[in-house]
C-alpha cells in the first residue's frame, strides 16, 4: 500500500499572484481515512491535485513510499491516487454506465475478464449494477456523481481521493459514499475526501485536516478538531463545527463530534 | 479607370480616417496597426508592380534580368495608397468601436434581440469554455488517460475530452433555456435598452456626409479631375 | 395564490409521468418546503408551478396550474415569467452569459418585459438592495463565488416582481459560506411576505425557513403539513429524506433511554 508525504509543499498558479499552498507538511500513513476541510480557497483542490501529479510543487516534495514522485507521469499515479471530480458534467462521455466505468481500469491495461471483474464490483458497491447499459444523462444528478466514483473504484488503486462526494448527494446517495468508504478502508486503502459536510466529515473519517489560507491550521481527530478548543480557529476559516459538537460543549460533556459519541456521553 | 491618382484615396484617407482619429485620439495606435495590417500585402504590390508593370520604360534599377521602373513605382504607390485607406479605416473602426456598444447599436436601429444574444453570448462563452477543458482534462488524467505518449494515444484521447466537452454543454442549454425563457427572452417585440451609445448630431451630419461623397467622388474620377 | 390541481406530467419520451395527481398550494406570504429522495419529483414540481413544463421542456401535462388570475393553460412563457420566478441549483447556468455587470444582470429581465427605463432603474436598485448586494453592482457575474452568483440570479428573479418565487435546490451547489449567504437572503425575502416554493436536500435549512413541508415520494405527496411536524416525522428516512440534525439528535437521545432530566437538558440545548 502506499504512504503519502508531503514536504514543505508550496504552490502557486501560473497565473496568481498570492501563494495557494504554503509549506505545507503532511503525513498520511497507508489505510488512514481523512478529511480536508476548510473555507473556498484555502487550498484543498490544489492539495490534492499533487497527490497524482496534476499539479508539480513549485517548491517542496510529494513522496509516495518515500519516493519522489516529480518524474513520474500523472498517468504513471493514476495507478496509485485515484482521484474523483466534483463535476460529472466534466468526465461523462461514454453512451452506458458499463462503457464509462471501463474507461479507468482500460488505460491501466486491464482487459478481458479482469477488466469486467473490476467494473462489475465497482458497480455493485453503487448500486448501479442495475444500470450498466443505461446512459448516463438518463441518470439524476445523484446517480453520475455515483457512476464517476465507480469509475475510479474500477482503478482499484492503492489510495482514493474524493474532491465533494456528498454535494448535492441525497440520503440514499450519501449512504452509500459512506459505505465505499468504510469498504475501501477495511481493504486497506487509503482514502482522503475533500468536503464541507462537517457531518459526514465527524461520522466517516478518523483524522480531520483544516486547511486556511494554504496552511494546516489543524490536524487531529474529529472530537479534536471539533472540540471547543478549536472553535475559534475552525470559525476564523468559516467553518462551524457539526451539530453535536456544539450541543455536547453545551452540556459539559466534552468532545461529541457525532450524534452518537453525544448520546454515549450522556449515557455515561 | 479604376486605379487612377494619388489624390483621392489620400483624401479621403485624410478626411475619414485621419481626421476623425485625431479627435479619438487613437492616430497614433491608428497608424501603428493599420500600417502593420498591411505590410505583407504592401510589400508584394510593390515589389510585384516595381519590377513587372507592363509598359514600364524609364528604368530605376536594373537587377540582372529583372527591371524597376518608374512607371511601376508610381502605380505601386496608387494601389498603396487605396490600400492604406482601406487598412485605415477598418482600423479606425476596430478600435473606436467596442463589440457590446455595436450590438446595442444595432440593437436599437431593429436588429432583433436575438441576434444581439447570440453575439454577446459567443464573446463571454470562450473562458468559460476553456477553464471547463482544463477540468475535463484534469479529470480524464486522473482516470490514467496518457496525454504525453505517442501521437496515436493522443488521438485516442479526443473523444474522452472532447466528449464532455459536447455533451456538457449539450446538457447546460436546456437548463439555460429554461432560465431565459423565465426571464421573458422570449417575449415577442422590442426589449427596453437601458442605455445606447450616443449619437451626437455632428457625428450623424458626417456619416451622411461621407455616404453623400461617394457617388461625388465617382463622377469627379470619371471626369478626370481627380488624375 | 398558486396551485396545483390534480397534476400529472410525463417528460416527452419517458415511459411514466413524473407526478402524479398531485395537488399542491403555495398561499401569499408562505414558505413551503419540498422535499423527497433524488427522482422523487421535485424539479418536475418546480418546473410545473412556474409553467417550464409543458411550455419550455415539452411533455404532457394534465391537471391545472392556477395562479391568482385562474386557469393559465393558455398563457405563453414569457407571460408567466412577470408572475412566478424559478431559480435552479447551478449558479452559473442561470446567468445571462451576456452582461458584463451585475446590474446589467439583474435588469435583463425587466429589460425583456419592455418595461420603461425609470421603472427598471428602480427595480434593479430595489432588488440589490433587498439582497444587500448593492457593493456588488459593478462586479463581473461570471467571477464571483458560487454564493454570490446565486444571490445575483435571485436579484434577477426579484426584479421581475413575482408574485411567486420558485427554488430548486437553491444551496444544492454552494459550500456552507455560499448556503449560509443564500440562507441569511432567503429569510430575508421571508421576512418581507414573499411567497416561496423552495426544494431542498438541507432539512435543516427548511426547519428555519418554512412554514409548512411536503414530502414527495414517487411523484406523489406522501404527506404534508406545518414544518415542525413534518419535518419530526420518523417516516421521513425511509422516504430517502435526512430529517433535520437536531430532530436526529432528539430521535437518538430518545431511543438511547437516557433519563427525563436528561433529556430536558438536550431539548433545551437545542433551543438555546
Amino acid at each position: 500500500m502506499t504512504d503519502l508525504r508531503l514536504e514543505g509543499l508550496t504552490y502557486r498558479y501560473p497565473a496568481g499572484s498570492v501563494m495557494a499552498l504554503r509549506e505545507v507538511d503532511l503525513a498520511i500513513g497507508s489505510g488512514q481515512r481523512v478529511a480536508i476541510i476548510g473555507q473556498n480557497g484555502s487550498g484543498k483542490s490544489t492539495l490534492v491535485r499533487h497527490l497524482n501529479g496534476l499539479l508539480r510543487p513549485t517548491s517542496g516534495r510529494v513522496r509516495h513510499d518515500g519516493e519522489d514522485v516529480a518524474h513520474r507521469t500523472v498517468a504513471q499515479l493514476a495507478r496509485s491516487v485515484g482521484l474523483v471530480f466534483q463535476d460529472p458534467e466534466r468526465q461523462i462521455f461514454s453512451g452506458s454506465v458499463a462503457a464509462e466505468v471501463e474507461f479507468g481500469p482500460r488505460n491501466l491495461g486491464l482487459r478481458g475478464a479482469a477488466l469486467q471483474d473490476a467494473v462489475s464490483e465497482a458497480l455493485a458497491r453503487v448500486g448501479l449494477e442495475a444500470a450498466r447499459r443505461t446512459n448516463p444523462y438518463d441518470l439524476g444528478q445523484s446517480g453520475r456523481k455515483l457512476l464517476t466514483l465507480a469509475s475510479v473504484l474500477a482503478m482499484r488503486t492503492p489510495v482514493l481521493v474524493l474532491d465533494e462526494p456528498t454535494t448535492g448527494q441525497d440520503r440514499r446517495g450519501t449512504e452509500i459514499v459512506r459505505r465505499v468508504v468504510a469498504t475501501a478502508s477495511a481493504e486497506g486503502r487509503t482514502v482522503i475526501a475533500i468536503s464541507h459536510d462537517m457531518e459526514f466529515v465527524a461520522s466517516t473519517f478518523d483524522r480531520v485536516v483544516v486547511l486556511g489560507e494554504g496552511r494546516v491550521v489543524l490536524d487531529g481527530t474529529p472530537a479534536e478538531v471539533f472540540a471547543e478548543g478549536a472553535w475559534e480557529m475552525l470559525r476564523a476559516t468559516n467553518l462551524e463545527p457539526p451539530l453535536p459538537a456544539l450541543i455536547g460543549a453545551r452540556l459539559g460533556v466534552g468532545a461529541t463530534p457525532t450524534i452518537e459519541a453525544l448520546v454515549g456521553a450522556l449515557r455515561a | 479607370m479604376v486605379i487612377g491618382g494619388v489624390l483621392g484615396p489620400l483624401l479621403l484617407a485624410g478626411v475619414a480616417v485621419i481626421l476623425p482619429a485625431l479627435v479619438a485620439r487613437v492616430l497614433g495606435r491608428l497608424l501603428r496597426t493599420s500600417l502593420l495590417l498591411s505590410l505583407p500585402i504592401a510589400v508584394s504590390v510593390l515589389v510585384v508592380n516595381l519590377f513587372f508593370y507592363p509598359g514600364g520604360a524609364t528604368v530605376l534599377l536594373q537587377l540582372g534580368p529583372i527591371t524597376a521602373t518608374a512607371e511601376g513605382l508610381a502605380f505601386a504607390v496608387e494601389v498603396l495608397a487605396r490600400i492604406m485607406a482601406i487598412s485605415g479605416a477598418i482600423t479606425l473602426f476596430y478600435l473606436t468601436t467596442p463589440p457590446g456598444e455595436l450590438v446595442i447599436d444595432l440593437e436599437r436601429r431593429g436588429v432583433s434581440p436575438r441576434l444581439a444574444f447570440v453575439v454577446n453570448a459567443s464573446a463571454q462563452t470562450v473562458p468559460a469554455m476553456v477553464e471547463r477543458a482544463a477540468a475535463i482534462t484534469d479529470a480524464q488524467r486522473a482516470r490514467g488517460l496518457d496525454t504525453q505518449g505517442s501521437l496515436w494515444r493522443r488521438i485516442r484521447g479526443v473523444v474522452p475530452l472532447a466528449g464532455p466537452m459536447l455533451l456538457g454543454s449539450l446538457a447546460e442549454v436546456e437548463e439555460r433555456t429554461m432560465a431565459l425563457e423565465a426571464r421573458g427572452f422570449t417575449r415577442p417585440g422590442r426589449r427596453t435598452l437601458l442605455w445606447s451609445p450616443p449619437d451626437r448630431g455632428i457625428e450623424r451630419l458626417a456619416r451622411w456626409a461621407l455616404v453623400a461623397s461617394i457617388p461625388a467622388l465617382i463622377v469627379l474620377r470619371a471626369m478626370g479631375a481627380l488624375g | 395564490m398558486l396551485a396545483l390541481e390534480h397534476v400529472s406530467y410525463r417528460y416527452a419520451g419517458a415511459p411514466r409521468p413524473s407526478l402524479h395527481e398531485i395537488d399542491v398550494a403555495l398561499a401569499d406570504g408562505e414558505v413551503l418546503g419540498v422535499v423527497g429522495a433524488s427522482g422523487a419529483g421535485k424539479t418536475t414540481l418546480c418546473l410545473v408551478a412556474s409553467g417550464l413544463a409543458p411550455r419550455t421542456v415539452g411533455g404532457s401535462l394534465s391537471g391545472r396550474l392556477l395562479l391568482d388570475a385562474g386557469d393559465v393553460a393558455g398563457w405563453p412563457i414569457h407571460r408567466l415569467a412577470g408572475t412566478v420566478a424559478i431559480a435552479f441549483a447551478n449558479p452559473a447556468t442561470q446567468l445571462s452569459g451576456v452582461t458584463g455587470t451585475v446590474y446589467e444582470e439583474v435588469a435583463f429581465g425587466p429589460m425583456n418585459l419592455g418595461l420603461p427605463r425609470d421603472e427598471i432603474i428602480e427595480r434593479c436598485a430595489s432588488a440589490l438592495e433587498q439582497l444587500a448586494i448593492a457593493d456588488l453592482a459593478d462586479r463581473h457575474p461570471a467571477r464571483l463565488s458560487g454564493g454570490q452568483q446565486q444571490l445575483v440570479a435571485l436579484a434577477g428573479m426579484l426584479a421581475m416582481r413575482p408574485r411567486h418565487l420558485v427554488l430548486d435546490e437553491p444551496t444544492a451547489q454552494l459550500d456552507p459560506a455560499g448556503t449560509a449567504l443564500v440562507a441569511a437572503a432567503l429569510s430575508r425575502l421571508v421576512a418581507g411576505g414573499a411567497s416561496i416554493l423552495l426544494t431542498e436536500h438541507k432539512t435543516d435549512l427548511l426547519a428555519r425557513l418554512c412554514s409548512r413541508v411536503a414530502v414527495l415520494d414517487g411523484g406523489r405527496v406522501a404527506f404534508e403539513g406545518p414544518a415542525v411536524v413534518v419535518l419530526s416525522d420518523p417516516r421521513l428516512a425511509e422516504l430517502g429524506v435526512t430529517p433535520p440534525a437536531a430532530d436526529r439528535l432528539r430521535q437518538a437521545a430518545s431511543e438511547a433511554d437516557l433519563a427525563a432530566a436528561t433529556l430536558q437538558r438536550v431539548d433545551e440545548a437545542l433551543a438555546g
